[in-house]
């Protein structure tokens, strides 16, 4: 992309006037009443019932977080939270927790291949789960070399964050499969 | 088990003793399949007539007990790969309860019985509960209510896909004759061989018996290929004649299937039940089962003559039996895994070629055809790799097969030989006995597989049969009343209706219209416009209320009688792909050419038409893709007027045309909605402004009804939606136009 830049190229600048830019020092979080998550903006607006969610959960699960107002608008992007402080990381971190219920899959138990369907018993970060995988072709993503995501037939979501990192009798049922 | 109760253990009904449920019965009590730390879990909802109890999972927590009347209101809400309903409290905070994906249907209906049940109504839960595992295995199922591919009754699909064959008696009758004939002729030339060797060559003498015998063995092979030419040929003809039936079943089912069953599956979905399932089964029909059939027959001969010959080295030749089944089935997975991965690959590139191909001013505008030459390149290696890959596991499979036979020879040479020394056997029968072992070892490495393809070829069959099982739409010819004539009165008596239970679009529709009637239905998107007319199409029947056309219940009505006096023209009007006069002909396929030509100038159609250079004879293209968008709803205009239905319903295209073509557009409807009951989902203020009446939508009911000026005066909802949309088109002419530079 850069390379396109060459020869002192500069790109033409594009106004954009939403998503706002929003200096991170002046983001309030906080939950009042106690179940419903707010926004202040200081000096500037408050927003009740306010969504987080990640721009790009796959790629870069830890930036680019967006808050949400409760028609679904888009209030703010943060490119990187950890500029934010220690206690709107935790607020930030619970919300993610809550809204991506992605699995990962830490051990293998079994994987029954059976007429293209896979039947897989694994033990995952939220504790043992068995899932129906219909087509492994279809429904497992790439995500790189080492990575794959995989759909069940409901639609929930299972990671196997570093297949390298696996052990050994894991690793092998997995690749039996994909 | 009713999913809506499930069993409670003996944990959670001591906690609900606590509370004292005696006189209260459980009208729900199910488990969530998420804990609130969010690890995988049963939590216990257990619901009564009167209050809501969610049971802890662990020590710690307290039991939290809910009345109805305390309860605010229930929401609930999907996060990526679960869900979450809230019970919103009028004097604490929500309560939660998390579920995976797996349970976000279930939770839907609970979250609507407890608002039922909290506004003093009663419960309702769907009576057909989906499947979700094998009721004979338990393992979960593929598809919800699908099949399991274990426990397919194995011998009754097979019985009902042999009928198909059994339609062909005469057929089947000469296949079965000429392939028992054949593996006669194949088990014959190693007999003649023996002979010749023990009677000619051994003795030295008798040479007119070797010509006889030679003359034998031509006669036979003569004979075998003759056989098998035959066979094959007569065999191909009865499983694609069956198949074909199959597939002409299948297609009338699918005709005859209510939208319903359309909604739960994708399109996809069934045409590869039509393509490849009916294409797998075509294999198994034609080639696979009569090879099976015949190899099997082979393969019990050989045994027999073998064993009646010289039984103790028959015993010794089936030694290498198990290896030969085991090694054969074990590589030949590997090198299916391989076929499966190059079809994997080689779909990966072609579609990679007909994204560039077709994306090519994209490719071009971005100056990106190196990038795109070398994603290809990458593909095109990725394939070559698993090509070789894959050939060189064939030939792995191949070496390995005919070593582990050999095996059989060696101990044959070995023992034989021992035995043709001491003057058991001759050298005859030792020569035949090694060639039929290579005939019968030759099958022997696909037999790991053949359960595979035939359990590959039932699943296949069952799914075929499973949508010729389900149920059709009701309203025959002969259990519905059959209605000549129409005047057009339709009444909608407090109709509700949703897609989902628990989701309803329509909420208490009434309505009352007369004969020749034009109604403009508007509302915002989502109101439940356009699921109105799918209920007068009945295309689905309401879940409440009743519809009446000239006062008969539209469920009792003949749906051939009623669906040949409705007519449609919709927003985006499909085609198929004819010429134009067939498309015009498609609802009166008996209509004389001088019919659709008055239809098409009616349609404000035949001007255009005949400017194409093959005029009425054009050919549209799939989905009249060669017509511009005015042409295709003229198009569909002229098909409606000349179906000359009693009720018209009218889906007004929101993108707007040219001035010209839209007062043309707007002068054929005007021509067709004379006389004719309408409903129009209407967009344009012309069609609004010539409706006898306007019904507006909200939230699914009726809002309001009256005359365009009589809702302008009336200041509601109606006057906001012209209002807003007035103002939209005057924002579009300022900023909308072209950008200067």
């Amino acid at each position: 992309m850069d390379s396109s830049y060459k020869d002192g190229w500069k790109p033409t600048p594009i106004d954009v006037t939403h998503p706002q830019d929003v200096d991170t020092a002046s983001i309030r979080l906080f939950h009042e009443p106690a179940w419903h998550l707010r926004m202040t903006i200081e000096g500037d607006r408050s927003y009740l019932r306010v969504k987080i969610v990640r721009a790009a959960p796959l790629s870069e699960p830890d930036r680019y977080i967006c808050f949400l107002d409760a028609n679904d608008e888009l209030i703010c992007m943060v490119d990187d939270f950890h500029e934010l402080p220690a206690a709107y990381q935790d607020i930030i971190r619970e919300e993610l927790a809550r809204r991506y219920l992605t699995s990962r899959i830490e051990r293998v138990h079994s994987i029954r291949s059976e007429y293209g369907v896979s039947y897989w018993d694994v033990a995952t970060d939220r504790g043992r789960r068995e899932f129906v995988v219909k087509n492994v072709g279809e429904d497992a993503r790439w995500l790189d070399e080492k990575r794959v995501l995989i759909l069940d037939v409901d639609g929930n979501r299972f990671e196997v964050a570093d297949l390298g990192a696996l052990d050994k009798r894991s690793r092998g049922l997995v690749e039996m499969v994909l | 088990m009713n999913a809506y109760k499930e069993t409670l253990p003996e944990s959670v009904s001591e906690m609900l003793g606590t509370v004292g449920l005696d006189d209260e019965p459980a009208l729900m009590h199910l488990a969530t399949d998420l804990l609130p730390n969010r690890q995988f879990g049963r939590q216990w909802v257990v619901v009564t007539e009167k209050r809501l109890i969610v049971v802890p999972h662990d020590a710690e927590s307290d039991i939290v007990v809910v009345r109805m009347d305390e309860l605010a209101g229930v929401r609930t809400e999907e996060v990526v790969g679960g869900g979450c309903m809230a019970l919103d409290r009028r004097t604490a905070g929500p309560i939660l309860v998390a579920y995976t994906q797996s349970l976000i249907p279930r939770f839907a209906e609970v979250a609507e019985g407890i608002r039922r049940l909290s506004k003093g109504k009663a419960l309702s839960l769907p009576e057909e509960v989906e499947r979700e595992r094998c009721d004979a295995c338990n393992r979960l199922l593929p598809e919800k209510n699908g099949i399991c591919a274990a426990c397919i009754r194995k011998w009754q699909t097979l019985r009902r896909l042999l009928r198909y064959l059994t339609a062909q008696p005469w057929r089947l009758a000469s296949v079965v004759i000429l392939t028992l004939v054949s593996t006669v002729l194949e088990l014959l030339p190693p007999r003649i061989t023996q002979h010749i060797i023990d009677d000619v060559l051994t003795p030295r003498s008798n040479f007119d018996l070797l010509v006889w015998l030679v003359f034998g063995l031509l006669g036979v092979r003569i004979l075998f290929c003759v056989a098998s030419v035959v066979t094959e040929w007569l065999s191909q003809r009865l499983g694609h004649r069956g198949v074909q039936d199959i597939r002409s079943d299948l297609y009338r089912k699918l005709q005859f299937l209510p939208l319903r069953f359309y909604d739960r599956r994708t399109t996809g979905s069934l045409i590869s039940r039509m393509s490849n399932d009916s294409d797998r089964l075509e294999g198994f029909l034609a080639s696979d089962m009569p090879l099976v059939v015949s190899k099997m027959l082979l393969f019990v001969g050989i045994l027999a003559l073998l064993l009646a010959t010289n039984w103790k080295l028959a015993l010794l030749v089936l030694l290498p039996i198990p290896p030969i089944v085991l090694g054969g089935s074990r590589i030949w997975k590997r090198v299916m895994r391989h076929w499966i991965r190059w079809g994997g690959r080689w779909s990966r590139l072609s579609s990679h070629l007909s994204e560039s191909i077709g994306g090519i001013r994209v490719v071009k505008a971005f100056a990106q055809e190196s990038r795109e030459s070398e994603r290809f390149d990458k593909r095109n290696e990725d394939l070559r790799a698993v090509t070789v890959a894959g050939e060189r596991n064939w030939f792995v499979f191949f070496t390995v097969t005919n070593f582990l036979m050999s095996w059989g020879v060696f101990l044959v040479w070995y023992f034989g030989g021992r035995q043709i020394l001491g003057g058991e056997m001759t050298l005859g029968a030792l020569v035949a006995f090694i060639s039929y072992l290579w005939m019968l070892y030759q099958p022997l490495r696909w037999f790991g597989e053949l359960y595979n393809i035939l359990l590959r070829a039932f699943a296949g069959a069952e799914r075929i049969f499973e949508v010729l099982d389900s149920r059709q739409e009701t309203g025959n010819a002969e259990d519905g009343v059959r209605l000549p004539r129409i005047n057009g009165r339709v009444e909608f008596r407090n109709v509700f209706f949703g897609y989902d239970r628990g989701k309803p679009v329509l909420k208490g529709i009434n309505l009352e219209v007369k004969p020749g009637e034009m109604i403009g239905l508007v509302g915002k998107s989502g109101a439940g416009k356009s699921t109105l007319i799918n209920l007068i199409c009945r295309f689905y029947d309401p879940d409440g209320g009743r519809i009446e056309v000239d006062g008969l219940e539209m469920r009792e009505v003949c749906l051939e009688d009623l669906r040949s006096r409705i007519g449609m023209v919709q927003q985006e009007p499909f085609l198929f792909d004819g010429t134009i006069a067939e498309n015009i002909a498609y609802g009166k396929p008996t209509a004389t050419f001088s019919e659709v030509i008055r239809a098409a100038t009616a349609a404000e159609a035949h001007e255009f038409i005949v400017q194409k250079p093959d005029g009425y004879d054009m050919k549209v293209g799939e989905k009249g893709g060669r017509l511009s968008g005015g042409e295709k709803q003229r198009i569909s205009i002229a098909r409606a007027i000349l179906h000359d239905p009693r009720i018209l319903i009218l889906d007004e295209a929101t993108s707007s045309l040219d001035t010209r073509t839209e007062w043309k557009i707007q002068k054929a409807i005007s021509r067709l909605v004379k006389g004719r009951t309408t409903f129009a989902i209407a967009h344009r203020l012309s069609t609004l402004r010539s409706a006898d009446r306007l019904v507006v939508l909200d939230d699914g009911k009726v809002a309001e009804v009256g005359t365009h000026h009589e809702l302008m005066s009336r200041q509601g909802i109606f006057h906001r939606l012209v209002k807003s949309q007035q103002e939209t088109s005057a924002v579009m002419a300022v900023g909308g136009g072209k950008v200067e530079t």
